[in-house]
């Protein structure tokens, strides 16, 4: 376990701090007069100087020192987030991060550099007024009722209250209203004594504890509430009583709009929850717990099993108990594995920014449904393909400028990557506005590769699908971004070993879309459990589409060969009785579940299909390794296994069978 | 070529085809009574069928297969060993069919022979040596050999 | 007019450090080496505040607060006494005592300075 090594933490920590510091960098680029982002960033340094210390990344905490000294600046409007300082502070990042993962290895001479670009810059950059009505304007704040009674002899003990009123105002915009209720009459007042109590509304960026550090020394004497007011906050001081003005200038106006409604605003309302609860696991830990979870999810099934035949109607109640608690222990523990894609999708921010520049094209990058939640280690296993497609949309979608402009285009290309739930998938898109697939480049590289016959009928979204081929790649030139004829399938190959599917669709001019269809986590699925022979087999429910009857003349009628009219259209069947080499007398009446991966469908001709069966999946041995057909196995409600079918590969052979079929 | 292994060691013995083989005993998880096994279609013979152990999917292997003998149905006698093997480096559990499960014995060093080239009935490359047992002689196959050749 | 602020230490190096700090910042600063050294100029002079460490010969932090407290020139005036973590008992006795505050120590120069604007202002 990694829990006792501090500075082990630290690097764990630290390497979140910074991908966040990225994240704000990236969204302070966009937009430089939010306030968040730069908060964020600042937060980010400051803990990592603060914590880099006190754990021995003394070289890591006097670099950041430097960084954070400018963002300090930056709060306070002292300097501007200019796009050169943003360079500057991604190019800083960096550095830390190897000063942290490996002091010894870092380049003392790169991080010179920086500072003494980071000094430049921060040198007489005064920041334009504008920009700072802007920051003071920005949202990504919380509010607060803070309402404070001192002690009544507070006064004689040197407490001023006017310097706590002070205290509150510099932390944000306050309205300050004197609860004046408990004034004796005056015959009976004692001057020395305080009698008022203050109600402060405050918009502010800071946390809570911040609020509460104020009155640090007289907390224990203070009845002090301090709770968070939804934004916007309706303007009650007037019916409360006289605002305080004595001494005071008068209280900043507190927004009276909320935080305006942007289209990406949805991480930040995430990220502004409060984090103080959260502990931090080891990834295994979590792991080991699904496993548990998934036997008792089968301990549970061969239970329910054998008391089906009971007539006890306690043990079954007890039964019934059972499921109802482990159905929602694994639906918690799912749970507990979900992170939001956010933190994929972050990492692309400076992808882009990196390869457009590189490129020498402008795009903007958008995403939409980044709080939509995915298993972890889905997330980790998302990042290379996802790289790989953006590549691709930036390099090859994405026109230059100039023939964005020739085709009555906004030149500022356009990436939007999305997230979405569809039942339970997930949907994730990626989209580009540029020149869109080149059919007929396709089907002349497919041809020339003999993937398809000269002149074959293919649908778009057949043709589509050949980009996924092996040493398929169509572009002329090749660039160090992408291009070399390796991604595609690389990609096609991880998402089907995630159970997921890929759908292309394209517009001449308009782009391409690439959609990715991927189940909510790798530990279990739903199937459709089905007996082959004397086997039993689960198909990935997602991929059904169907399942009818196979008619007794089928095979009269078509002379052997293996189609199935379908409302209309021809769908290739296999037989799984033939692939499985089973010698157990078929059924008398077949059925055929309808399969689909990508925009192909194929039948399987089954015995008889038994059900739903929720899976919980279990990987294949090294020593089937080779075996294509099965994805993974499964333990029944009996205690004997079942294999789970790949569909991706049942649908290929069936593809070649077809193929084989044809040609002969 | 076979590796004669001079060490001497704490060995499970079993039946298998009409031999006595022996494997290292620490290898062991447990010996279990026939369980329901599930075919897998296209996989090689000698792991072609998974069985169930406490909740794990485990491959089946029948090492008869693999030397060539007579793939008799299971008898009262037929047991399922559960050992844990190295396959490059990463520890896979494989249940061994075997005819009949006899003790854990140890074996003397000494006791081991190189595998005769000649005389045997089965490949010597699957095998690590030959241990004597009283008048019984013992066969040690090399298990890991067994799962990574062909 | 500059804040004026009563240093009390009996170590000569703690006073000069708080002298240092604060005059830098604009406050004007008087040292005494004791409580009852402190509470002599306390009675001449009208203090903004008063910064004392509890642990002194001849008289104690906490007598100096105690008395100060019951000179009416000194309700009201910040008492701001030096602790260390281990000193919570202390910490309750002083705050009855009539303190305004503490800083524990050791401190950093900056949070001293902080402590002193947060208590009495700039």
């Amino acid at each position: 376990m990694t829990g006792a090594d501090p500075s082990q933490i630290f690097r764990e920590e630290a390497a979140e701090l910074l991908a966040a510091l990225e994240t704000a960098l990236l969204h302070l680029e966009q937009r430089p007069a939010d306030r968040e982002p730069l908060d964020t960033a600042f937060r980010a340094l400051h803990t990592i100087k603060g914590s880099g210390s006190m754990f021995g990344f003394e070289a890591a905490a006097s670099f950041t020192h430097h960084l954070e000294s400018a963002f300090d600046r930056m709060r306070k409007g002292e300097l501007a987030a200019t796009p050169a300082m943003i360079g500057i502070a991604l190019a800083a990042k960096d550095h830390i991060r190897v000063l942290i993962d490996d002091p010894a290895g870092a380049d003392a001479a790169a991080g010179a550099g920086i500072l003494a670009r980071l000094a430049e810059q921060s040198d007489g950059a005064a920041m334009s007024a504008s920009l700072r009505q802007d920051l003071d304007d920005a949202d990504g704040r919380a509010s607060w009722r803070v309402r404070f009674r001192l002690a009544p002899d507070a006064l004689e003990r040197g407490t001023n209250p006017l310097l706590l009123l002070d205290e509150l105002r510099e932390l944000g915009d306050a309205g300050v209203v004197a609860l004046t209720g408990d004034i004796p009459p005056l015959e009976e007042l004692e001057p020395t004594l305080c009698h008022v109590a203050w109600e402060v509304i405050l918009t502010t960026t800071h946390p809570r504890s911040t609020i509460e550090d104020v009155f640090i020394f007289v907390i224990d004497e203070t009845e002090l509430t301090i709770e968070p007011v939804p934004v916007p906050v309706p303007e009650r001081e007037a019916e409360q009583g006289p605002v305080m003005t004595a001494d005071l200038p008068a209280p900043a106006p507190v927004p009276r709009e909320p935080a305006a409604p942007k289209a990406e605003a949805g991480p930040e309302k995430a990220k502004a929850q409060p984090a103080a609860n959260s502990i931090r696991v080891p990834a295994e830990r979590l792991d080991d717990l699904m496993d548990q979870v998934g036997e008792l999810v089968i301990a549970h099934a061969r239970l329910k099993q054998l008391v089906s035949d009971s007539v006890d109607l306690q043990i079954k109640s007890v039964t019934e108990e059972i499921e109802r608690l482990s159905n929602g222990l694994r639906d918690i523990t799912m749970g507990i594995r979900m992170v939001p894609v956010e933190s994929l999708f972050g990492r692309f921010r400076r992808l882009v920014r990196d390869l457009s520049q590189e490129l020498g094209k402008d795009v903007a990058l958008t995403m939409s449904g980044e709080e939509t939640e995915l298993d972890k280690t889905m997330i980790e296993r998302l990042n290379d393909p996802l790289v790989h497609i953006i590549r691709n949309s930036l390099d090859h979608g994405l026109e230059p400028a100039a023939d964005r402009v020739a085709a009555g285009k906004p030149p500022q290309g356009r990436i939007h990557l999305s997230a979405r739930h569809a039942g339970t998938r997930v949907l994730m898109t990626i989209r580009d506005d540029g020149r869109g697939l080149d059919r007929d480049r396709i089907r002349a590289k497919a041809e020339e590769q003999e993937l398809i016959p000269p002149g074959a009928k293919l649908s778009d979204a057949e043709l589509f699908q050949l980009i996924f081929h092996p040493g398929f790649s169509t572009a002329r030139a090749l660039t160090s971004v992408s291009g070399r004829g390796i991604g595609m399938d690389v990609v096609k190959r991880t998402i089907d070993g995630l159970r997921g599917t890929i759908e292309v669709s394209s517009t001449p001019g308009g782009g391409t879309e690439i959609t990715l269809g991927l189940p909510l986590t790798l530990a279990i699925i739903d199937g459709l459990l089905v007996r082959v022979g004397q086997g039993r087999y689960v198909i990935p429910l997602f991929a059904v589409e169907e399942c009818v009857e196979l008619p007794p003349d089928v095979e009269r009628r078509h002379a052997g060969r293996n189609f199935l009219n379908i409302r209309g259209a021809l769908v290739p069947f296999l037989r799984l009785r033939d692939s499985f080499g089973v010698r157990h007398p078929p059924d008398l009446y077949q059925k055929i579940v309808i399969i689909s991966s990508g925009d192909r469908r194929v039948g399987l001709v089954v015995d008889q299909v038994l059900g739903d069966h929720q899976t919980v999946i279990k990987s294949m041995s090294k020593l089937h390794a080779d075996v294509a057909s099965f994805s993974g196995a499964t333990i029944l409600g009996d205690g004997s296994v079942a294999l789970i079918l790949d569909i991706a590969q049942i649908v290929a052979a069936g593809q070649v069978q077809d193929q084989r079929r044809e040609a002969s | 070529m076979a590796v004669t292994d001079t060490r001497s060691f704490e060995a499970l013995t079993l039946g298998l085809g009409g031999e006595i083989f022996a494997i290292d005993a620490n290898s062991v998880h447990e010996i279990l009574d026939v369980v329901p096994q599930t075919e897998v279609p296209g996989a090689p013979p000698l792991v072609g069928r998974l069985i169930n152990v406490r909740g794990k999917v485990v491959p089946l292997a029948d090492l008869r297969i693999r030397f060539g003998m007579d793939c008799t149905p299971p008898t009262i006698d037929t047991r399922i060993v559960v050992v844990e093997i190295l396959l490059d480096d990463e520890p896979t559990v494989v249940g061994l069919l075997a005819d009949k499960v006899h003790e854990v014995t140890s074996i003397a060093g000494a006791s081991i022979e190189d595998t005769p080239d000649i005389g045997m009935r089965w490949n010597p490359d699957l095998i690590k040596g030959i241990g004597k047992r009283g008048d019984d002689f013992i066969v040690i196959p090399d298990i890991v050999r067994i799962f990574t050749t062909h | 007019m500059a804040k004026t602020v009563l240093a009390v230490d009996d170590s000569a190096s703690m006073r000069q450090m708080v002298k240092l700090t604060l005059s830098t910042a604009g406050y004007q600063v008087v040292e005494a080496a004791d409580g009852r050294e402190a509470l002599a100029k306390a009675k001449g002079t009208a203090f903004d505040m008063v910064l004392t460490d509890l642990n002194m010969p001849n008289m104690d932090g906490l007598t100096l607060i105690r008395e100060l407290r019951t000179l009416s020139t000194y309700r009201g005036v910040p008492i701001v006494f030096l602790t260390t973590e281990s000193d919570a008992g202390k910490k309750a006795e002083a705050k009855t005592a009539g303190a305004t505050a503490w800083i524990v120590k050791p401190f950093q120069q900056d949070q001293l300075l902080n402590l002193v604007r947060k208590i009495i202002g700039t």
